[in-house]
This record gives C-alpha cells, structure tokens and sequence, in this order.
C-alpha cells in the first residue's frame, strides 16, 4: 500500500515538473523573483547577525563601567579630581583616564579615532603588542609615538615614512611617529584607530591638565557592576554611567528589522508577496480551469490535482529558498557583504575589510522560511482547490 | 529519464554545493577563533567600547556610547543625514 502511494506521488511530481517545464518561462520568472526575496532578506539576516555575534564576543571585554560628563544634555571633559570621589566606593580596582575623541581629515574627509592613555594601567594593556602586525606600543614616556589601525596607515599613505602630523584647535601642527601598526585581524575594532600616550592627546585636543574625555572604571566583582554603577551616580550626579551589559545589549539590539534598511528590505518582501498572492488568489487563467476539467474528465480526484499544485509550489518555493539563501551565504561570506556595503558604510573613508561568518542557526531558516515559502503554498493551494471542486463540464464549458 | 530523476540530481547538485559551503565555513571558523585572543587584547588592552564597521558619524563609529539624539547635536536644525544612520537602530537603554 505504501509502495502504491510513493510511485503515485512519484507520478504526480513528475506531472508537476512536466507542467512547470510546459510554463517554463513562467516558472523560472516566479522562481527568480522569489529567490531575490529570499536573498534579500537572508544577506540582512546574516550580516546582522554575524556583526551582533562578533560584537557579543569581543565587547565582553570591555571595561565593566565607563563614565562620562554631561552638560547641557552634551558630552563635555570630565574632571580627573571625580577618581578621589571614586575612592570611597567598595568594590571598584582601577580607574583609568582616557582621552578618546576624532580627528577629522579635511584633506581627505576621513574621521579617525584618537584615544590616549596609559596603557599599561589597562587590564591587558602589556600584552597589547600581540595585538600588533609590527611594531611596538609606545611606552609613557615615548611622547608623539603613535600605533595605528590599518586604514590610517593606507589614508595617510605611511608605506615609505613614519610621520605625519595633525592640527591642533589653533591650527599648529603637532607631529607624531608611528611606532607599530595594528594587526589585520583586528580590523574590526582597529580600522581607524590613532593610539597614544595621555600628554600626547591632551596636547592635540587642547584638553586642559586635570580633565580627560572619560573614566574606565574596573570593579573586583562582575556581578556587583549594577550596585557599584548605581552608587556611581549617586556619587557624581551630572555623570553618565554605562555599563558593560548596557553596552552588550546594544549591540544586540542595534542591528533589527526595525531600522530603516531593515524595514525596507522586509516590507520589499511582503510586497512582493502580496503582489504574488493576489496574482494568485485572483483565480486561474482559462487554460489551467480547461486543464483541470480534462484532468477530472481523466479520472483525477480533487485529492491529485491538489497534490500537483502543491507538488509545484514546494518545488518552486524550496528551489528558490534553496538558492537564495545560498546566493545570500556567497554574497555574505565571499564577497563581505558588497550590495549593502553602500548603506552599512555610507560616507565612510576608512572601511574595514569585513570578514563576516555568519551563524545560521535553524530559528533564522524557519523566520525566513515563515515569511516566504508558507505564504506562497497557502497562496496557491487555496485557489486550486476552489479551481478542482469546479464540475469538469461547466469548466470545459459543456 | 524521469522528470523526478532530473529533479533529484539537480538537487543533490545544489546540496552538494551547500555542504561544500558549509565545510568551507566551519574552516573560516577555525580562522576566525585563532584571531579571537588578538581581539579580546584589543578590546581590553584600549577599553574599546564598539565595533570600527561605519566611521562616518560618532553615532554610527560609536552606537554604544552616544545618546539616542546624538544625530540631532551636530548644529541647530541638523537632521539625521548619514547613510549608515539607516542600518543601526537608536541604542536602547
């Protein structure tokens, strides 16, 4: 009995393929249509998601609580004097001063990071140099010897020398020394960083002594960054304390459908399934009614010419799944995401090179699955089953 | 041949190609995690807050510590006009 009813589903699928290779022109406009969708949404779906993934691998470490000054509803420089405030909370190990702020390139319109510190009060701050391609970190007393990202080096055209030099706010130059490059693998948090010693930036900025840009603030205790930060801003009112999960769950939540590229791509989408389902809810041309009747005339039940219909929706919705989400994995994977690049980059001068691996887990094929293939068997079967249950005469117009 | 049969090597063509993908991304895997300990020094080593993929706008360059108005502090009537603005959320806190 089993036997009968897999060669009798064997010979419908071949009814069905010969059919959708009769329409062939049909079928394959539909198939690729379809599959644009899916290569849409798919390439959106793993570039966010391999972006949030990395982010959640890397920022967990970094520092459990950073502080910054706000006045007017404006980041401004934050008084060194705050870190004696500090000394009375339990709990907090270090804290460590930073200048961070951007240099905007006029010449060649590229915004670089600049951070100084002294690294070697940072958690790992010795071990910085295995983070460099060549090179080595600048020591405190190295002043203007800077290490930086990979795009610097290529916008400031450093292959031959070693020096450039920035303007402070009075327009004086300040001359710096690269003193080591960072490695290629962190391009993704290095890309356009300028790191130097604490006086160095201080002089660039024309920061005055006693005031940096923010506090890092590390705590002996992880699970006491709640309790610690909230004594924080009971302690420096006018201060604005984010914390390491506050910074994690960002980027969790920073790349989602509901911006506007990700709106875009998924209402393109549904519009595109609208637009295929109502070609296909506004019932079936003559001809198929006619190939229907004479199929019923032949001696099909209701049953077959439903599981031909539903046979050739599968075929054309898997196919297209199939080779969207494929076409999505190539165009993610080997050529770093290069149809969204415009948007997920902009204006940007420096941009890293993206080394993005997504992590398809079977909830992201089951959304993607959700939002196409279902839609589309729902939206065909239904009209062929109101086209079956018509009598074969009045269709064959008897 | 049958119809079917045609079918069913086609898609064990595409099949293959996806295992194929699949072999290939679990040894870019491999890749990435040996360059994991570079990045988590990095992170650590300059208290690095944010991933450098968009370096157009603070608010971009830097999602996690900038305020959700952000965009609007450039100058008095400034509007959101950044390209990348479209890509990334408003950090919720």
């Amino acid at each position: 009995m089993a036997q009968t009813n897999f060669e009798k589903q064997i010979n419908i699928l071949d009814y069905a393929l010969s059919s959708l290779w009769r329409h062939r022109m049909k079928s394959l406009s539909i198939l690729l249509v379809f599959a644009a969708v899916i290569f849409l949404l798919a390439s959106f779906q793993m570039v966010t998601q391999a972006l949030s993934d990395k982010a959640k691998q890397v920022l967990a470490y970094t520092p459990e609580i950073t502080l910054q000054k706000m006045s007017a509803g404006r980041q401004e420089a934050i008084p060194l004097a705050y870190k004696d405030k500090l000394a009375g909370i339990f709990g907090i190990r270090r804290v460590v001063p930073r200048i961070w702020g951007y240099y905007f390139d006029e010449v060649l319109l590229a915004n670089y990071t600049v951070m100084g510190m002294d690294v070697e009060e940072m958690p790992e701050g010795s071990r910085l140099d295995t983070a460099l391609a060549s090179g080595k970190m600048p020591t405190p007393d190295e002043q203007g010897r800077v290490v930086i990202g990979h795009s610097v080096k290529k916008a400031l055209d450093l292959e031959g020398r070693t020096t450039f030099s920035f303007f402070r706010p009075d327009l004086s130059l300040k001359t710096f020394t690269v003193s080591g490059e960072f490695s290629r693998s962190t391009d993704i948090l290095t890309n356009d960083l300028i790191v130097m010693n604490l006086p160095d930036a201080r002089d660039l900025y024309s920061i005055p002594a006693g005031k940096v840009t923010d506090l890092c603030v590390y705590v002996a205790n992880p699970k006491e960054i709640d309790t610690i930060a909230r004594k924080i801003s009971e302690a420096l009112p006018g201060v604005r304390v984010l914390t390491r999960p506050q910074i994690q769950k960002t980027y969790q939540v920073v790349f989602g459908w509901r911006s506007g590229f990700g709106s875009i791509c998924l209402l393109s989408a549904l519009a595109a399934f609208v637009i295929l389902a109502w070609d296909k809810a506004s019932g079936l041309s003559p001809e198929e009614r006619r190939e229907i009747a004479i199929l019923k005339v032949l001696g099909w039940e209701t049953s077959d010419i439903l599981a031909v219909r539903f046979w050739e929706s599968v075929i054309v919705s898997g196919l297209a799944c199939m080779v969207g989400m494929t076409a999505a994995h190539i165009h993610v994977v080997y050529f770093a995401a290069s149809l969204f690049r415009p948007v997920l980059m902009g204006w940007s001068v420096l941009r890293p090179d993206l080394h993005l691996l997504p992590r398809m887990e079977a909830g992201d094929i089951l959304l993607i699955l959700a939002f196409t293939v279902i839609p589309y068997l729902a939206a065909t079967v239904i009209p062929a089953w109101r086209s079956a249950t018509v009598p074969a005469d009045s269709a064959l117009g008897g | 041949m049958r119809p079917a049969l045609v079918f069913s090597l086609f898609l064990c063509l595409l099949l293959a190609l996806d295992g194929a993908l699949f072999v290939d991304g679990l040894n870019r895997r491999k890749a990435e995690d040996a360059t994991l300990a570079q990045l988590e020094v990095a992170t650590s080593g300059l208290g690095l807050t944010d991933l450098a993929v968009a370096t157009e706008a603070r608010y971009t360059r830097h999602p996690a510590v900038s305020d959700a108005v952000a965009p609007f502090m450039d100058h008095p009537g400034a509007i959101e006009h950044f390209p990348t603005g479209a890509f990334w959320l408003p950090p919720q806190r």
